[in-house]
């Protein structure tokens, strides 16, 4: 039974092989027809969803977590690294809905990259990010979960830089595995941390947790720092977030996929993961709460000025993981989670509706270009308006209870400067997601692109599912204070939220304070933007605008020195030092050659000198040595 | 008496030696040679071996070094063609220091050997003994020298043939 | 009696090969040369004749009337050679026959 969670990994592992197997056979003997490819790609993800659903099913009636260690990856001496699958509470919940709505965005992107001549390269990457994702999620120790960490950074800069006859879009790409890769330091400095602390019996969770009491306390807070530096740059927190904006360069279901529902969500599961470890350092975790209060405000506030339909999107990822990492910095892990859980619906849902309009228009980007388009995708505009209200937090929608529950657990700890930022966070990304909203959707120009048309039922389709999702996902948080039993935290339990110190008064206050804020920002939105005149709008571009010239900032800091080092190295030291170390070495021992050749002149004479000069050392030494 | 005949014999040697490294004229030098070979010849007679000091005198003085001052003349030696040698004398004093350890080493092995027993037999060293020994018990190589020497003196006629113009 | 010990004979050949030796190292000349390999071969025979009075052996004196014998052929080639030698070089100087070497290999 326990096998199925490496069938779960190995489904769109094969899936993702065999169509890149296919893939190079059209491209050099023959063309396959796009059935070819479509078949195993929504095969895979829907045979791992079955799959996920049925371990899900096992665990939740017998109670007891799955592990799978098939074969011994790496021994060497007394340290043994099993390949290892661990299928418990956390890993098979976030398994579920990584598969659904994977899913579903395969099937989505069947109809969106119909066009394009790589449709089969496509799938090979997308499906091999979903094994990776799978494998990240399902392993049973860091080293294994690291194999699937780079695996996504990998299809995650394969993908951003799909289109890449345009070289901004590999550059896009380059950037996002270079910021990637500046987090995976990070992590691999913990990594070898732990390994050289805790590896005593084997490398998995439950090894390394009961072997975590014997490190030192600052080298656990070493520890903690540097696995979140990595999550800081597979989650886009502040500082390591400057690549998420541009990676929305790639085609749109990658952005739904990637960057909205599941890779970055692997820096929330990582330090959920790592409970263990957190709850013993918490100044640390407060430390990862402010950055995640900080993240979430300071993209909402590029997102207010934002034009382009997906930097704004992308921002807004960026927000809503802030909130996450609020709640896992404060220990509330199941609250991170359910927000993870409810994101990865309407995000997703967000990204694709956001995909069908720009494919309705054209490929057009810059919402200040469109408007009306409630006539033109009805259905598009009700799943997207569900969405908007999911993510501004307003009942009984998805968004609404988790955000609530991570701003009650932010305020129950006493952290009322984290609960503050959050609630600004809230108004404006009700702000701004309305603002978003009512210019595509409402206002009173049409777009100026000619014949803009409605999009197949092959991409409607996953909108209405989940919007169906962004409705009642909220239902499984269902508070106490509301009469439900709190699903997802009871499932959650090990990492459950600690007792919340409040009476219910304060609670409903909180409640109604959230809803009231959310529909402040509505309101202020629906006031300057809803009956929006495209034709009088003015291109304004200020310093939010320009995201606080923060890339700036960074090119001249890190890319313009490291650059000048690189060319000095090349130009300057490579060319004097090394060289003449090492041609001058070679150079040397020719002359020395030649200088060793002039012994052998043919001068017999010269020979007959040198023997007797043999003999007469030859007889000093006997007589020395010997007497 | 012995001792004075020793010590003249063994002064006439050194000398003729030292000359005929270090003459100019190779003329110089065989005839410096054949004062050295002389030299020997008396060292043999001192030590009881009468044929060899013949022979030595008969063959070589008087055929060899004979063909070697027959050859210098007849090769014409001018100045013109003689090397120059600027450094003889030096090389040869820094190897003589050189060759001191060689000539230490072995002399050390033969210093102790005590004094050469008398008396020998009665015709020691003469011919009818050297004759039955040469061949009786030396037969082969006698035979294969006789070889040495023919295949020698064909060498000889080859090398020295006019070239094919 | 000096003229009685063994030592003093073996030093006088000793003294006489090295000389030779050095003969063969340091002259140019091809004559000369040869001449102290002549001198080294008659230094060995002094030792080998008072060998043969040492051991009471006639055996030593047949082995030097031997090596008189073959420097007798050895002078015959030797000398053949360097007339051929100076037919080409015209000159006695043994360091201008260097074909061995790689610069001067034809």
């Amino acid at each position: 039974m326990s096998a199925i969670l490496a069938a779960i990994v190995l489904a769109p592992l094969l899936s993702s092989v065999l169509i890149g197997l296919l893939y190079m056979v059209s491209i050099t003997k023959m063309p396959l027809s796009k059935r070819w490819f479509t078949i195993p790609a929504l095969l895979s993800p829907l045979i791992s969803f079955i799959l996920g659903v049925s371990a899900f099913l096992y665990v939740a009636k017998y109670d007891v977590p799955l592990h799978f260690q098939p074969y011994l990856w790496l021994g060497v001496g007394e340290y043994k690294i099993y390949m290892g699958f661990l299928g418990d509470k956390l890993s098979l919940f976030m398994v579920l809905f990584i598969t659904f709505v994977g899913w579903l965005i395969h099937l989505y992107a069947t109809a969106y990259m119909s066009d394009d001549k790589g449709y089969g390269k496509f799938f090979f990457y997308f499906n091999l990010f979903l094994s990776s994702m799978l494998l990240l999620v399902l392993a049973d120790g860091p080293l294994i979960m690291f194999i699937g960490w780079e695996g996504v950074g990998l299809c995650s800069y394969l993908l951003i830089s799909f289109y890449f006859q345009d070289n901004s879009n590999v550059v896009a790409g380059n950037k996002a595995f270079i910021v990637n890769r500046v987090g995976d330091l990070g992590f691999l400095i913990g990594l070898a941390i732990l390994f050289f602390y805790c590896s005593g019996v084997g490398f998995s969770y439950e090894n390394i947790a009961l072997t975590i009491a014997s490190m030192p306390p600052y080298l656990l807070q070493i520890v903690g720092i540097a696995l979140f530096i990595g999550a800081m740059g597979k989650s886009a927190q502040i500082p390591l977030y400057v690549w998420l904006p541009d990676a929305m360069a790639g085609p749109t279901p990658v952005s739904a996929l990637i960057h909205a529902a599941t890779m970055v969500t692997a820096g929330v599961y990582m330090v959920a993961r790592f409970a263990f470890l957190y709850e013993l350092i918490p100044n640390i975790g407060l430390f990862i709460a402010y950055i995640g209060a900080l993240s979430a405000l300071f993209a909402a506030v590029i997102a207010t000025k934002q034009s382009d339909i997906k930097k704004i999107l992308a921002y807004s990822t960026m927000s809503q993981l802030g909130y996450m990492f609020i709640a896992v910095g404060l220990g509330a892990y199941s609250s991170a989670l359910f927000h993870v859980f409810t994101h990865a619906f309407f995000k997703a849902l967000l990204f694709m509706g956001a995909g069908a309009v720009i494919i309705a228009l054209h490929h057009e980007q810059n919402i200040f270009k469109m408007g009306k388009m409630r006539q033109v995708t009805p259905v598009v505009y009700a799943t997207m308006l569900i969405a908007t209200l999911a993510i501004s937090g307003i009942p009984p929608f998805a968004g609404f209870f988790s955000k609530d529950e991570i701003l009650l657990v932010a305020f129950s700890s006493g952290e009322y400067l984290i609960w503050g930022i959050a609630l600004c966070s809230a108004v404006l990304t009700a702000y701004y997601m309305f603002r978003f909203f009512f210019v595509v959707f409402e206002g009173k120009n049409t777009s100026h692109v000619h014949h803009p048309h409605d999009v197949s039922w092959v991409m409607k389709a996953p909108l209405v599912v989940l919007a169906f999702g962004s409705l009642f996902a909220g239902l499984l948080g269902l508070p106490s204070l509301l009469g439900g039993s709190h699903l997802i935290g009871s499932w959650l339990g090990e990492w459950g939220m600690r007792a919340l110190h409040v009476n219910h008064e304060t609670e409903w206050m909180l409640l109604s304070l959230n809803i009231a804020v959310s529909l402040l920002g509505i309101g202020i939105a629906y006031k300057k933007f809803r009956f929006y005149d495209l034709s009088s709008h003015k291109e304004v571009k200020g310093i939010v605008y320009n995201k606080f010239y923060v890339d700036e900032v960074y090119d001249f800091l890190f890319v313009r020195s490291i650059r000048k080092l690189s060319e000095f190295i090349a130009v300057s030291l490579d060319v004097n030092l090394v060289d003449r170390i090492v041609m001058g070495l070679s150079h040397n021992f020719i002359r020395l050659g030649h200088i060793l050749a002039l012994v052998q002149n043919a001068n017999v004479r010269f020979y007959a000198l040198i023997m007797m000069l043999g003999i007469s050392a030859a007889s000093c030494y006997l007589i020395l040595v010997i007497g | 008496m012995m001792d004075i005949l020793f010590l003249l014999l063994s002064f006439f040697a050194i000398l003729g030696a030292v000359g005929m490294v270090s003459f100019h004229q190779p003329v110089h030098s065989a005839l410096s040679l054949i004062l050295t070979i002389i030299a020997l010849a008396g060292f043999f007679a001192l030590l009881s071996a009468s044929f060899l000091f013949m022979v030595q005198i008969i063959i070589y003085a008087g055929a060899i070094l004979t063909l070697f001052i027959f050859i210098i003349m007849f090769l014409n030696v001018k100045e013109a063609n003689l090397p120059k040698e600027p450094n003889k004398n030096m090389t040869l004093f820094l190897g003589a220091i050189a060759l001191l350890p060689f000539n230490f080493l072995i002399l050390q092995a033969f210093y102790k050997m005590p004094l050469l027993s008398a008396p020998l037999e009665k015709d020691f060293g003469k011919i009818k003994p050297l004759g039955m020994e040469l061949f009786t018990q030396w037969l082969l190589p006698f035979e294969l020298i006789s070889i040495l020497l023919l295949v020698a003196l064909i060498g000889a006629v080859v090398f020295g043939r006019k070239e094919e113009a | 009696m000096i003229a009685n010990s063994l030592f003093m004979y073996i030093a006088v050949a000793m003294i006489l090969f090295s000389i030779g030796l050095l003969g063969v190292i340091s002259r140019k000349n091809i004559f000369v040369i040869y001449m102290s390999i002549e001198l080294m071969l008659n230094a060995i025979n002094l030792i080998f004749v008072c060998l043969s009075n040492y051991h009471h052996d006639m055996g030593a004196q047949v082995m030097a009337m031997m090596v008189i014998a073959i420097a007798a052929a050895e002078a015959g080639v030797f000398l053949s050679l360097i007339v051929v030698l100076y037919r080409r070089k015209k000159s006695l100087d043994s360091d201008l026959f260097r074909t061995l070497s790689q610069k001067e290999a034809v």
